[in-house]
């Protein structure tokens, strides 16, 4: 994973170019100076493990979903381009071009998968998708030549030239995956893919299209993988279907990523550089009946044991020890805040517009939830108008959270409508919701520790434009308007820090600026000054307060009833699912369906009472 | 229409095996959210230890399954303590790697013990078969059947009635709440990777007089267990027997009607369709997800 602030020691940076440059070089002039077949076609192997990991770490690595199948790609290259060649007699290096493109559909389509499930789910579906493209391989025979296996023509170009265009095609291959997997770590969809690593839910809540994100990264990986396969297949001009569909190079690819380091760029490339000539030394000195056993014997505690022992793999593990060793000034502690005193006027960027402040922002109607048989939520009805503080309180368990989840999408109703500015939105996903002008606070702060501080701030998206996937992770335009809004929470010393090194109140705020980025027509927050100093509640209270000069509608819930009296224009009460009472806190205070709710919480409500009274007076 | 019945027949006796091997897979997933891809091969070494016991001495493998229990017992318990309850600590995302790493290990060690040739238990009951009338029902899948119902009832008893029972069950639902009231998740997991290990003996005392089998059939048999555990829905060992009979009568159906060959595809099938379309599985409640956020 990439460490939080970026500022990377420049003389380190030189060493590491020269050795990359020197080492391309000396690959690519190998071929050249020495006629050894063994090293050429170690060689060439090396290239296609070094492409599979590289593609597959995209999705593994970067937005963390593992895949056991990634062999399916080198197969359904390898495969399209055998049949294109031996059946059409197109060239395979055109064929693997297809190859590649039969690949970013099927990439595309077990993507679809992780819309709905995460984890280990992606991983079943590979691995399922890989035995059963075995399984239709072997029975479509027609095609694919079955279990006597498929015959490409021989390369018809001089022998003189040797392995030279598969080499060479190979290496360009490799050089542009892992170009194409550095581009995607600076980007906004690399950006977007970590924070999916690091927190799936809550990403989509900032209105990331998630799983276009997840079909990117997939696709990325699974295409160059399988233009590799297409030219493996010429190379090696005979395609059997246990040879090429075999789960042992899908172990591979993941050894191959996660010895060289999950996540990193270099990490899977030098993994393979490892792995395979290991792979190629085991299958050379082994012999007899025994050999495939001890090969499967060896990878598999190799992968065993890289997981148990060295987890983050070669390159991170030497990059904290370094780091230790010269204990980077970038590391120390966090400036302290500076101040900035609470409601004073946004900087320039963050102004927003005039809203219509006519009609609810937010309208629910009916809304209902059941887990099971129990009805946690039962026809609640809620509006939230523009431009005002509606409150939200009960006692613990009577689903709060539960109606915010509804609300967010994080959940499905069972039945009821809601509606964002009069657009119905019950059957929309997260990020569509979003869209809509939807953003929320959670009661524990959930910020993506593998982000800055600053990139935390900038990765909210208010819509999904492919082109903005490209654009560097934070824009210079996006810069300093985030450095603003940074600065107007106290928090401009911690731009480049990682949230992990924050205090709970500084996360607190921070999620908070990524609800302002979105600039959104409805906040949901979720027990904001729970937890946090006297002078950050203040803090944050300015900040309400201006979130409603502007236009914005807020929906809070919160249990200090004097936080709530001091700011709510009116306040609804749950208990056990329902809407109790609905008024302003003094009114639901005195309601005796209210003191009933809270039965013997007396000491809460004569607090309440007491903080409305001090509000009333104070007017 | 005899043709029908037969399938059908066919079918459930199938099925229950198939569930029955999926149990130890239906325990892990459900409670600990660990996907033990090498569960496939343990069903593998269950089988052969059988084979063994049965070749050697002449245990009938439907007995020789008791013995077995006791090494898949403590296999289970070992690789949990040793490697799996690592590994989770560090990176729960990392633990179904680990597990499809121990499939290859043990399987290399399958095939260095065992050799790769194809072997299968040949029981007195291996060939015979009960007539009505004009359908047959073949007797090692009908004593297969009948172990599978055991085991499962036996299982299912265990979880509703004894206090392991309520502890596992508790810590599948909510394992936050669980610790409070005491109990320890490394201990649950012992026990419960003990339990799905040890049951793997049954299964493959099954696998070792109904099919043939070598070291690399494993990823066969995981493929189907995963199928079986999907399609039933999370840790729901009624889900898993269900989804196994359906899973046999889907496979029945094929090679009766397609062919035998497609029949093979049908888990994998299945494992994308449901999870592509209803990922919590066909035989589950909506559960509430969003308690411990």
């Amino acid at each position: 994973m990439r460490p939080a602030g970026t500022a990377v020691t420049s003389h380190a940076t030189t060493i590491r170019r020269a050795v990359i440059a020197v080492a391309v070089v000396a690959l690519a002039v190998f071929p050249l100076v020495s006629n050894d077949l063994y090293y050429q076609a170690m060689l060439i192997l090396t290239f296609l493990l070094a492409i599979g990991a590289t593609g597959w770490n995209i999705m593994g690595g970067y937005a963390g979903y593992i895949s056991l199948g990634n062999s399916v790609f080198v197969g359904l290259g390898a495969y399209t381009t055998g049949i294109l060649a031996a059946k059409q007699n197109i060239s395979p290096f055109l064929g693997c071009l297809a190859g590649g493109l039969v690949c970013a559909l099927a990439a595309a389509v077990l993507s679809l998968v992780t819309r709905r499930s995460r984890g280990m789910y992606f991983t079943i579906v590979t691995f399922a998708a890989l035995q059963l493209l075995a399984i239709v391989a072997t029975i479509w025979s027609g095609l694919t030549g079955g279990s006597q296996g498929l015959a490409l023509p021989l390369p018809a170009w001089s022998l003189s030239y040797e392995d030279w265009p598969f080499y060479y095609s190979l290496l360009g291959l490799l050089v542009l995956s892992v170009a194409v997997s550095a581009g995607v770590r600076r980007s906004k969809l690399g950006l977007g893919l970590f924070a999916i690593q690091d927190d799936e839910g809550k990403a989509a809540g900032l209105g990331l299209a998630v799983s276009v994100y997840k079909l990117i990264a997939f696709v990325l990986g699974g295409t160059f993988f399988g233009v590799a396969g297409g030219i493996y297949a010429y190379y090696v001009t005979f395609l059997n279907v246990s040879a090429v569909f075999d789960i042992v190079t899908s172990m591979l690819i993941v050894l191959a990523a996660l010895l060289g380091g999950r996540g990193t760029l270099w990490g899977p490339v030098l993994g393979a550089f490892i792995i395979e000539p290991l792979a190629n030394l085991t299958s050379t000195s082994l012999g007899g009946a025994d050999a495939g056993a001890v090969r499967l014997l060896l990878f598999g505690g190799l992968l065993g044991g890289v997981v148990l022992f060295l987890p983050r793999g070669v390159l991170p593990t030497w990059h904290a020890w370094r780091r230790k060793d010269h204990d980077h000034p970038e590391r120390t502690v966090v400036p302290p805040a500076a101040d900035a005193s609470p409601g004073a006027p946004a900087a320039e960027g963050t102004s927003r517009g005039t809203r219509s402040r006519d009609g609810a922002v937010l309208t629910v109607r009916g809304l209902a939830k059941a887990f099971g048989g129990v009805r946690a939520v039962d026809g609640v009805d809620l509006d939230v108008a523009p431009a005002s503080v509606t409150g939200l309180m009960g006692p613990n368990g009577s689903v709060k959270t539960t109606l915010f989840n509804l609300i967010d999408g994080t959940v499905r109703a069972s039945g009821g409508r809601i509606a964002l500015a009069g657009r119905r939105v019950e059957r929309s996903g997260r990020p569509a919701r979003s869209h809509g002008g939807l953003a929320r606070t959670y009661q524990l702060p959930r910020l993506f520790p593998s982000l800055t501080v600053l990139e935390n701030v900038v990765l909210a998206e208010r819509r999904l434009t492919l082109s903005r996937l490209f654009l560097p992770r934070v824009t210079a335009a996006e810069r300093p308007r985030a450095l603003a809004v940074l600065a107007d929470l106290g928090l401009s010393g911690c731009a480049d820090a990682s949230p992990a090194m924050l205090s709970y109140g500084q996360r607190k705020l921070i999620e908070l600026a990524q609800v302002l980025w979105l600039d959104p027509a409805l906040v949901l927050l979720d027990e904001p000054a729970a937890g946090i100093s006297p002078a950050l509640s203040e803090r944050l209270a300015g900040i309400i307060r201006r979130l409603r000069t502007d236009g914005t509608g807020v929906l809070l819930v919160e249990h200090d009833v004097a936080f709530l009296a001091s700011l709510c224009d009116r306040v609804y009460v749950m208990a056990d699912g329902r809407i109790i009472a609905c008024g302003t806190v003094r009114e639901v205070s005195a309601d005796p369906a209210v003191v009933d709710a809270y039965l013997g919480d007396q000491v809460a409500l004569a607090t309440a009472d007491q903080a409305a009274s001090r509000v009333e007076s104070a007017s | 229409m005899t043709e029908l019945i037969q399938a059908l027949i066919f079918g459930v006796l199938t099925g229950s095996v198939y569930a029955l091997m999926a149990t130890g897979l239906t325990l892990t997933f459900g409670v600990m959210k660990i996907v033990n891809l090498a569960q496939g091969a343990f069903l593998i070494l269950a089988a052969y230890l059988c084979y063994t016991l049965w070749a050697r001495l002449g245990i009938d493998p439907l007995l020789g399954s008791l013995i077995v229990t006791v090494p898949l017992g403590a296999l289970g318990v070992l690789v949990y303590r040793l490697i799996i309850e690592r590994v989770q600590r560090v990176d729960h995302g990392l633990t179904i790697v680990v597990t499809f790493a121990i499939a290859l290990v043990a399987e290399a060690v399958i095939a260095l013990v065992w050799g790769p040739d194809p072997v299968t238990a040949t029981p007195a009951y291996f060939n015979r078969a009960f007539h009505l009338g004009s359908v047959s029902v073949p007797a090692a899948q009908l004593y297969a059947c009948l172990l599978a119902v055991a085991i499962t009832v036996l299982l299912q008893a265990g979880l509703r009635r004894t206090w392991l029972g309520h502890a596992i069950t508790a810590a599948a639902e909510n394992p936050d709440g669980a610790r409070l009231v005491g109990v320890e998740p490394k201990k649950i997991g012992t026990w419960i990777f003990a339990i799905a290990t040890a049951t793997t003996a049954f299964g493959g005392a099954a696998l070792s007089f109904l099919y043939q089998f070598t070291p690399d059939s494993q990823d066969i048999w995981i493929g189907l267990t995963l199928s079986v555990v999907i399609v039933g829905g999370l840790g729901s060992i009624t889900g898993a027997f269900a989804a196994g009979v359906l899973l046999g009568l889907a496979e029945s159906v094929t090679s009766t009607y397609v062919s035998v060959r497609w029949a093979a595809a049908v888990p994998t099938i299945l494992i994308l369709l449901v999870l592509l379309i209803r990922p919590q599985g066909l035989f589950t409640l909506a559960a509430r997800q969003d308690a411990a956020a």
